[in-house]
């Protein structure tokens, strides 16, 4: 029995091992991108751990590449006004919508949710070129609201929270509003503080993805100045490509914001992924 | 009779509040969902480079798309790509979930150093990838300095695919890892207890009632899995540029470069079309050879 107990162990012990192995191995992309950018120039494909420290390239990349008209310090806040703008929209927009689609009675209100569940199933190719023409039509090409406008409401969004919001009990409801509460203090006030944290999962998720977003504002913005930090990096890498520290301290910047948001949210982004299974 | 009648004016003031709210949805979707659907369809059937009128031009579009070399070689790219990612990422990801739910201390923290790979950007780290991978880089290094050779990961036809596959799979294993542990955590241990009183040895246990209870899980995976492949874009984009020899040219690339570079509106708008016919089709097939239901009670 004894023996069994120790074997137990033994594989546990290997096992963690093995995994602890297997996370450096993992996360040897991130650190090899952090350390060459802050290495010198010419020790970027030879060392791995840096002689000296050294900011050189992240110098160049808010003085330097300024005047080369290549802006990485406004495409940083380019990334977050769009990504920032993005998730605001969202939240706001799928909070409204899920609660009248949850708890207000009215007519066709299950045909809409049909609606909102097939909306999901379309692959995002099939729209990529008509919204191009619709922002052309709308004059909004290489301008922010084109890489905004055109993701204010998801699908996604609105369903998850209507399943969630169908949890609140309705008494709830009814005593706010015999205490005389309008219908958006009900939402805002009442609902979304039940629900948090299912809302903060959408938040989540919807400003990584916009941050990430690479494809959309490639096509939409030319112009160095409103790019967001994706769409510059990629064209920096076309132009200057030896330029390969500025480079890697570009990506280090453009990774740093969804790792920290990942570290401090890190319960809800795990239940956010478990929740696909349901 | 009173509040049978304020019952119904309640009823109907909440109807319209209800419409109220759904207005905009209805109303912003009408714009920026059902006019670019249609005007897909328009598209595809017609001939536009964005600037002079727009011509009709039927199914030409769909006819000239199969006899494209480029479009063939897109298919092929992209069933390679499934043909090594699936099956590579589900292993990984299985064995990672199987790891991580045998572990008691550290749990935590090793999903969190697997799920960083997911957040990550993907022009950040396919840039960074392109450089560990390359012909100088930090692997190849290491190969020549003790075993004197070097991969030419990303240059050779033959290789490039697989070494985008190992990036994807780098970043998706955390997020299918963790699905995949949740599908695991659900089976009770009962279970396998019944099975051990049987004389079940390990290897069928797993694969009698592991596997079998996971179905959700992996049906969910696959899904996800396919529509990834059918969507990819910023790592060849960004890596190889759908080189070499156009080894590495995916769908989302040719769209891209139709729509975009080459400014043939139409033929891209079909090609759009084509590919999403394609991945549902997938998917549904997919779905009906091996979505099983599976109760636990």
């Amino acid at each position: 029995m004894r023996k069994r107990i120790r074997k137990k162990k033994m594989i546990e012990i290997i096992i963690v091992i093995a995994l602890f192995a297997g996370m450096l191995l993992w996360i040897y992309p991130y650190l090899w991108m952090i350390l060459s950018s802050l290495q010198p120039s010419d020790e970027i494909f030879k060392k791995f751990w840096p002689t000296h420290f050294t900011l050189r390239h992240y110098t160049f990349l808010f003085s330097t590449s300024e005047r080369l008209e290549r802006p990485f310090g406004r495409a940083l806040m380019n990334s977050f006004l769009v990504a920032g703008s993005r998730t605001i929209g969202i939240l706001f927009s799928s909070v409204i919508v899920a609660y009248a689609l949850a708890k207000l009675k009215f007519r066709g209100r299950q045909l809409l949710f049909n609606v909102v569940l097939y909306q999901m199933l379309f692959p995002g190719v099939m729209f990529i070129i008509p919204l191009f023409v619709l922002m052309l039509k709308l004059r909004l090409v290489d301008t922010y609201p084109a890489m905004i406008i055109h993701a204010l409401m998801s699908a996604w969004a609105i369903f998850l929270i209507t399943q969630s919001f169908k949890t609140v009990p309705h008494d709830y409801i009814d005593a706010a509003r015999l205490d005389g509460a309008s219908e958006f203090w009900i939402v805002f006030r009442l609902m979304v503080p039940i629900c948090k944290s299912i809302v903060s999962i959408v938040a989540l998720f919807t400003f990584i993805s916009a941050w990430d977003d690479f494809l959309w504002p490639l096509i939409v913005v030319k112009d160095y100045y409103k790019m967001p930090m994706a769409v510059l990096i990629a064209c920096f890498k076309h132009e200057y490509t030896e330029e390969v520290g500025a480079l890697l301290a570009a990506s280090t910047l453009q990774t740093i914001p969804m790792v920290a948001l990942f570290i401090i949210f890190r319960k809800n982004f795990i239940s956010g992924i478990t929740m696909r299974l349901k | 009779m009173k509040g049978k009648r304020k019952r119904r004016i309640l009823r109907s003031k909440e109807g319209v509040i209800g419409w109220l709210f759904v207005f905009p949805y209805i109303g912003y979707n009408a714009i920026f969902w059902i006019f670019p659907f249609v005007w897909g369809f328009v598209l595809a059937l017609s001939r536009w480079n964005y600037l002079t009128p727009r011509r009709f031009v039927g199914l030409k579009n769909f006819f000239r798309l199969f006899y494209d070399p480029v479009f063939l070689d897109c298919t092929r790219n992209t069933f390679n790509f499934m043909l090594y990612f699936i099956p590579s990422v589900l292993a990984c990801s299985l064995f990672l979930a199987i790891l991580l739910n045998r572990v008691k201390y550290f749990k935590g923290f090793f999903s969190l150093g697997f799920l960083l790979a997911y957040v990550s950007s993907g022009v950040a780290y396919s840039l960074t990838f392109s450089m560990i991978f390359a012909d100088y880089g930090p692997i190849n290094n290491f190969l020549f300095h003790h075993f004197n050779f070097t991969i030419p990961w990303f240059s050779s036809p033959q290789l490039a695919m697989l070494s985008i596959v190992i990036v994807v799979v780098w970043k998706m294993i955390g997020y299918y890892g963790m699905i995949l542990l949740a599908g695991l955590q659900s089976i009770p241990e009962s279970v396998y207890e019944a099975a051990e009183l049987d004389g079940a040895n390990s290897w069928t246990k797993f694969w009698k009632i592991t596997i079998p209870l996971l179905n959700p899980a992996i049906t969910t995976i696959m899904v996800l899995a396919i529509i990834l492949s059918f969507g990819i874009f910023t790592e060849p984009f960004m890596i190889t540029e759908g080189g070499p020899m156009r080894r590495t040219y995916s769908f989302m690339l040719m769209v891209y470069i139709n729509a975009f570079s080459k400014l043939q509106a139409g033929y891209a708008s079909a090609l759009a079309l084509v590919i999403a016919a394609l991945s549902f089709s997938c998917v549904w097939v997919v779905r009906k050879l091996i979505e099983r239901e599976v109760s636990l009670t």
